[in-house]
């Protein structure tokens, strides 16, 4: 590969970060409902897909190590305070009920599947690497969701309302996902990534179709406040606290092995 | 992870039931032939209902000890023990899946099982009524109560009851994965700094009763143990169990200079048993009974969670469900 | 006071003390669906357990993750439990099949004799090496 300047290489680090940064934060946060979902079998799922999501941070963070000269995976993840992530308000929420973990990770997953969707054809190969190799995971995460969606949605009164409001609740977190970063032109014009802009409208087009087949009314875009700064470094109430806990043993001596 | 051995059984011999003499007899040759019995063959009720029994509590081990591990799922140092973590505690909750699907194929709905987890009518495994109060807690569980576990449940998988057998099986093979994690995880703790090894330590002190006590009380003790063996529900004494495992287990404990707090602990070259201090089998009834450090707890976190679940399940329940059970 | 739980995740869930204790309703877990699993195309699908669903589409879902989480997978067949025919085992002796039904059977064709036999009288019309 040819050497990265290093506008490019700042361009192409922020972006890993921030991608990497919402699948460790949503990963870590899925989790947490192993052993306490709605149905047994409901529980396997979803806890598998929240490995996947720590799988691709990890694969994520490694290419930033490998590539760009940042530290090793573990110590990216397990020793930045909240000022230094650049996940998205959306994925630090806590769990909630199930409505709310649902409609989240209906509208993360739409996102993250086309995001690597466009990256499987970027210039930057590693990434591109990476975005071809998960796509079938992504692939399974958007069925289960939208799946979710559609009979939740459509169930009783008490479903309906309850997934209305947790759909309110988060499009204005969701629409956080599309911060634009600084080197939007410079990802652009290197084949790296087509922008967020591009990948909000595209995700609009997809989830706007489930959501009606759903029997659920999307808010009015143009009405919503985006949740932004996450991209920025400035954080929810819940970010610090979740790092604090994640990192409570590994912070006993993180030079050693566990 | 986790049959204890021990079934909790509170029917007296007067509630035995007379079956039929001659299917009792064709049912116990076959038995005796090595053949497995399928859920739609003839059976002694005290057949079913022991099994029935066993495979519950068995189930809902799982599901209850997938607490004590979930105990640290988000503090889990690092991403392979992270990722480890969460694949084996998912794995509890598959097992559960799969155990209460092979009690549900002798006619018990999975609806029931639990309502008689969460009134207490049905019991779990005794260990997981026990905090796991640092790292060092997960690693010891992960090695060292699923070694137990695998002793019982390779013994169970060659059981006379087909969808058990095939459950344990498959179950087995994920043990496996748990145990050498575990192994893993208590090495590098072990071998670690003094402050890792304390940790370990100090959790293996803490487990080495509970440990001790998931066979099920001494064989001298336990009640109709008889029956249950000819018919192949149980295969193996809880003492001997015990051990297997003591066997399988103390030298590769000791060879990492770790201690267990029982000064008795050793084995006898001449017998080639093991010798040690009989656990407090007062505290295992005590235990058992709701007195446990964390029974109460376990009970209202899984009340919580199906409780948290119910919108869900009752959005998408049919309005007239027949019944329906697992075929094998 | 809502339990203090040593697993925060528990202590966030805030359950109180005294819970009532509703009972899950008979088919509150759903119907069960079977489970046949193909490991890889060409292979057959084999019955490998079943699932707890509201639909076949949730099944699919479900199952996909309890019987192919680590396993090579190609395809997952499922069928509503309730819609799988069978028999009660005490039918099982209608698969009894008398043992002098040889002509079912490749094992009960054995014509090496005969022809041995007629090539030693006639001498064979073909080189024998």
């Amino acid at each position: 590969m040819e050497a990265l300047s290093s506008l490019h290489k700042e361009a192409i680090r922020e972006f890993l970060y921030k991608m990497a940064d919402d699948q460790l934060i949503l990963g870590h946060r899925n989790s947490e409902w192993t052993g306490l979902g709605p149905l047994l079998e409901e529980d396997i799922a979803f806890s598998s897909m929240a490995q996947d999501k720590l799988g691709h941070a990890l694969a994520l963070y490694t290419i930033l190590h490998e590539h760009l000269g940042e530290k090793d995976p573990d110590t990216i993840a397990f020793t930045r305070n909240e000022r230094e992530l650049r996940c998205c308000h959306l994925v630090e929420y806590p769990i909630g009920g199930y409505d709310f973990s649902l409609t989240r990770h209906f509208l993360f997953d739409t996102a993250e599947h086309l995001r690597f969707e466009m990256l499987a054809g970027s210039a930057f190969e590693p990434l591109a690497q990476v975005a071809r190799k998960i796509k079938g995971e992504i692939k399974y995460h958007v069925l289960h969701a939208q799946t979710w969606m559609k009979q939740l949605g459509s169930a009783t009164e008490e479903s309906k309302a309850r997934m209305q409001s947790a759909l309110n609740e988060t499009m204005p977190l969701a629409l956080g996902i599309f911060e634009a970063s600084p080197f939007e032109a410079e990802l652009a014009e290197h084949n790296i990534f087509a922008g967020e802009h591009e990948l909000r409208n595209r995700w609009l087009e997809v989830i706007a179709p489930t959501v009606a087949d759903a029997g659920l009314v999307l808010p009015d875009i143009d009405a919503l406040t985006p949740a932004y700064g996450g991209r920025q470094g400035y954080h929810t109430e819940y970010l610090q606290p979740l790092l604090t806990e994640m990192t409570e043993v590994f912070r006993i001596d993180p030079t050693v092995e566990w | 992870m986790y049959g204890g051995g021990y079934i909790y059984d509170k029917s007296s011999p007067a509630e035995q039931h007379q079956d039929d003499p001659a299917k009792l007899a064709e049912f116990e040759a076959k038995i005796d032939r090595g053949e497995k019995i399928e859920p739609h063959d003839w059976m002694p009720r005290d057949y079913r209902k022991q099994l029935i029994r066993m495979i519950e509590q068995h189930a809902h081990s799982e599901i209850i000890g997938a607490l004590p591990e979930g105990t640290w799922i988000t503090r889990a140092p690092g991403f392979r023990r992270k990722l480890a973590l969460m694949a084996k505690v998912q794995d509890e909750v598959g097992h559960g899946q799969l155990l209460y699907n092979a009690a549900e194929t002798l006619g018990k709905p999975r609806e029931e099982m639990i309502n008689d987890l969460l009134s207490g009518k049905s019991k779990y495994s005794n260990v997981f009524n026990y905090p796991a109060k640092t790292w060092g807690d997960t690693a010891v569980i992960a090695w060292l109560i699923d070694a137990a576990a695998i002793v019982n449940q390779v013994t169970n998988s060659k059981g006379s009851y087909g969808p058990y057998c095939r459950a344990l099986e498959r179950i087995c093979q994920e043990e496996s994965f748990h145990l050498k994690y575990g192994h893993d995880t208590v090495v590098y703790l072990a071998t670690g700094t003094p402050t890792q090894r304390a940790m370990v330590q100090e959790a293996l002190t803490r487990w080495w009763p509970p440990i001790m006590h998931f066979f099920g009380p001494p064989d001298k003790v336990s009640v109709h143990t008889e029956k249950l063996m000819r018919w192949k529900v149980k295969l193996a004494s809880n003492d001997d169990m015990r051990q297997q495992f003591l066997n399988m287990y103390v030298p590769k404990i000791w060879e990492l200079g770790l201690t267990l707090p029982d000064p008795n602990l050793r084995k006898n070259d001449e017998t080639g048993q093991w010798e040690y201090t009989e656990p407090d089998w007062d505290e295992f009834f005590r235990v058992i009974n709701g007195e446990g450090p964390c029974n109460a707890e376990r009970l209202a976190v899984r009340n919580a969670a199906e409780e948290n679940g119910r919108w869900v399940r009752r959005a998408l329940m049919k309005p007239v469900g027949q019944y329906t059970q697992p075929l094998c | 006071m809502p339990i203090i739980s040593l697993d925060p995740r528990v202590t966030r869930l805030e359950i109180p003390e005294e819970q009532g204790l509703e009972p899950i309703q008979p088919n509150e877990y759903f119907e069960t669906y079977e489970v046949f699993h193909q490991a890889k195309s060409g292979d057959k699908h084999i019955h490998v357990g079943s699932v707890h669903a509201p639909s076949a589409e949730m099944a699919f879902l479900f199952a996909k993750e309890q019987y192919g989480r680590r396993s090579k997978s190609y395809n997952i067949w499922i069928v509503r439990s309730s819609d799988i025919t069978s028999i009660m085992s005490e039918d099982a002796d209608i698969f009894a099949t008398a043992p002098e039904k040889t002509y079912r059977e490749a094992g009960g064709y054995k014509v090496r004799e005969k022809i041995n036999a007629f090539r030693k009288q006639h001498g064979s019309t073909q080189q024998s090496s």
